[in-house]
C-alpha cells in the first residue's frame, strides 16, 4: 500500500510541475490554460488518489469514509476545474483576444532588434 | 513630497515596532491575554455549555452582546447599501434583446416595439450579451446543491469543528452569486426576490434577538440560553448548545441575504433590471 501510494504521489507531483513549467514557458494566454487546466486536475486526481490509499492504512469504517470524502474532493474538482478554464478561456474569446501565431514573435523579434 | 512621507512611514514604523518591545512573550502564561477569563473558558466550557468547540461557545454564548451586534452591522451594511445604490424609478432599458430559443437568433426590439414577454419561444438578454454557455450553466447548476448542502453543514457543525453562522451564511451567499454569474441576475432574481432577500435578512437578526429576549421572559438574563431549558425539553447545559446553534442559524440567515442583496445592487448599479 504503501509503494503505490508513493508511487501516485510522484506521478502527482510530476503532473504538477509539468502544469507549473507549462504556466511560464507556454508562449500565450490561451496555450498557457492549456496546462493550467489538464496538468492540475490530473495531479489532483494523483495526489489524492495517493492520500485515499494511505488513510486506508487501518482498515476501519472511519477510514474508508474518511478516504470516500477526499475521492469526492476529487470528483467535484473534476466538474468545476475544466469548468473554470473554459469560462476563462471563453471571456479571452469575447474580448478579443486572438490566438498566438508564430509570425506574431517574428514581428517582435524583429521589433526588439 | 515623496521622501517626507516615506520618513513618515518610517518612523511609525520604527514607532510601532518599539511598541512590540513591551508585549509579553509568545504564549507567555502570565500574559493579560492567559490570566483573566480564557482560563475560565478553557476549563468549564464543556461544562457550562456542552459544546466542544470554545470558540463557538465564548463566540455564540459567553459574548453573545458581541456576535448579536457584528449581525446588526453586517444587517446595516446591507440596508446602506440599498439606501445608497437603489433606483426605483423605473427606466426601460432603449432596446431590448431577446434570444429565440430554437434557431438561437438573437431580435433587438426598440422602444415602442413589441415585446415577446409572455412567450417560451423567446427569452431575454442582457444587452452586454451573455453568451448561451451549456457547459458553465450545467456545471454551475450540479455544483450549486452540494455547496449548499455543505453550507449547511457548517452552520450546523459549528459546534464540533471550526464553522459556524458567518461561515456558512457566506458559502450560502456565494451559491446564489455563483447561480447569478452562470445565468443572468433576472433568474436568479426570479428564484429569489429583492423582497425575499431584505425580509430575511431583517429576520436573521430577529432571530438572534428575540432569542435573546425569549431568555427574559423564563426570568433570565439576555442570551442566557439555559431559560430556554423549559420550551426545549432538556437540561440547562444542553439548552445552551441548542441556544447557540438556534442563533448560528439567525446569523447564517442574515449573512447570506446581505451577500446576496449585496450582489444584486452592486452588479446591475442598483436598477436590479440587467447585470451580471
Amino acid at each position: 500500500m504503501n509503494i503505490v501510494s508513493t508511487i501516485l504521489l510522484i506521478c502527482g507531483l510530476l503532473f504538477f510541475t509539468g502544469g507549473a513549467v507549462g504556466i511560464i514557458r507556454m508562449p500565450d494566454f490561451y496555450s498557457r490554460l492549456h496546462p493550467a487546466g489538464k496538468l492540475d486536475t490530473m495531479g489532483i486526481l494523483m495526489t489524492m488518489t495517493a492520500v485515499a490509499l494511505y488513510n486506508l492504512h487501518d482498515f476501519s469504517i472511519g477510514t474508508v469514509l474518511s478516504s470516500l470524502k477526499i475521492i469526492l474532493i476529487v470528483a467535484f474538482l473534476f466538474i468545476t476545474s475544466p469548468t473554470a478554464t473554459h469560462a476563462i478561456v471563453d471571456a479571452g474569446v469575447r474580448a478579443g483576444l486572438g490566438p498566438w501565431t508564430k509570425e506574431e514573435t517574428k514581428e517582435e523579434n524583429d521589433l526588439a532588434t | 513630497m515623496k521622501i517626507a512621507g516615506l520618513i513618515v512611514v518610517l518612523l511609525c514604523g520604527c514607532l510601532l515596532i518599539y511598541g512590540t518591545v513591551d508585549f509579553p512573550e509568545w504564549g507567555d502564561p502570565a500574559s493579560p491575554a492567559s490570566t483573566h477569563v480564557s482560563p475560565y473558558y478553557i476549563e468549564t466550557t464543556m461544562e457550562d455549555t456542552s459544546v466542544p468547540n470554545i470558540v463557538t461557545a465564548v463566540l455564540a454564548d459567553y459574548r453573545g452582546y458581541d456576535t448579536m451586534f457584528e449581525t446588526i452591522v453586517i444587517f446595516c451594511a446591507g440596508i446602506a447599501c440599498i439606501f445608497l445604490l437603489r433606483t426605483y424609478t423605473h427606466q426601460a432599458p432603449e432596446t431590448r434583446l431577446y434570444r429565440h430559443i430554437p434557431t438561437g437568433i438573437i431580435l433587438r426590439i426598440k422602444k415602442g416595439g413589441k415585446l415577446p414577454e409572455d412567450s417560451t419561444d423567446f427569452e431575454r438578454v442582457d444587452l452586454q450579451w451573455v453568451p448561451y454557455d451549456l457547459i458553465i450553466k450545467t456545471a454551475c447548476r450540479v455544483v450549486v446543491p452540494f455547496v449548499q448542502l455543505f453550507a449547511l453543514y457548517v452552520i450546523a457543525h459549528g459546534h464540533h469543528s471550526p464553522g459556524g453562522g458567518f461561515q456558512g451564511g457566506v458559502i450560502l451567499g456565494a451559491t446564489l452569486i455563483l447561480y447569478a454569474i452562470s445565468h443572468d441576475l433576472r433568474t436568479t432574481i426570479k428564484r429569489m426576490s429583492e423582497k425575499a432577500v431584505i425580509l430575511l435578512s431583517a429576520a436573521g437578526v430577529f432571530i438572534y434577538a428575540s432569542t435573546g429576549a425569549l431568555c427574559l421572559l423564563f426570568g433570565v438574563n439576555y442570551l442566557d440560553y439555559s431559560g430556554l431549558a423549559a420550551i426545549l425539553g432538556v437540561d440547562p447545559v444542553s439548552a445552551r448548545s441548542h441556544g447557540i446553534l438556534i442563533v448560528e442559524i439567525g446569523v447564517g440567515v442574515a449573512v447570506m441575504a446581505v451577500m446576496v442583496s449585496l450582489y444584486y445592487n452592486l452588479s446591475s448599479v442598483g436598477k436590479q433590471d440587467e447585470g451580471l
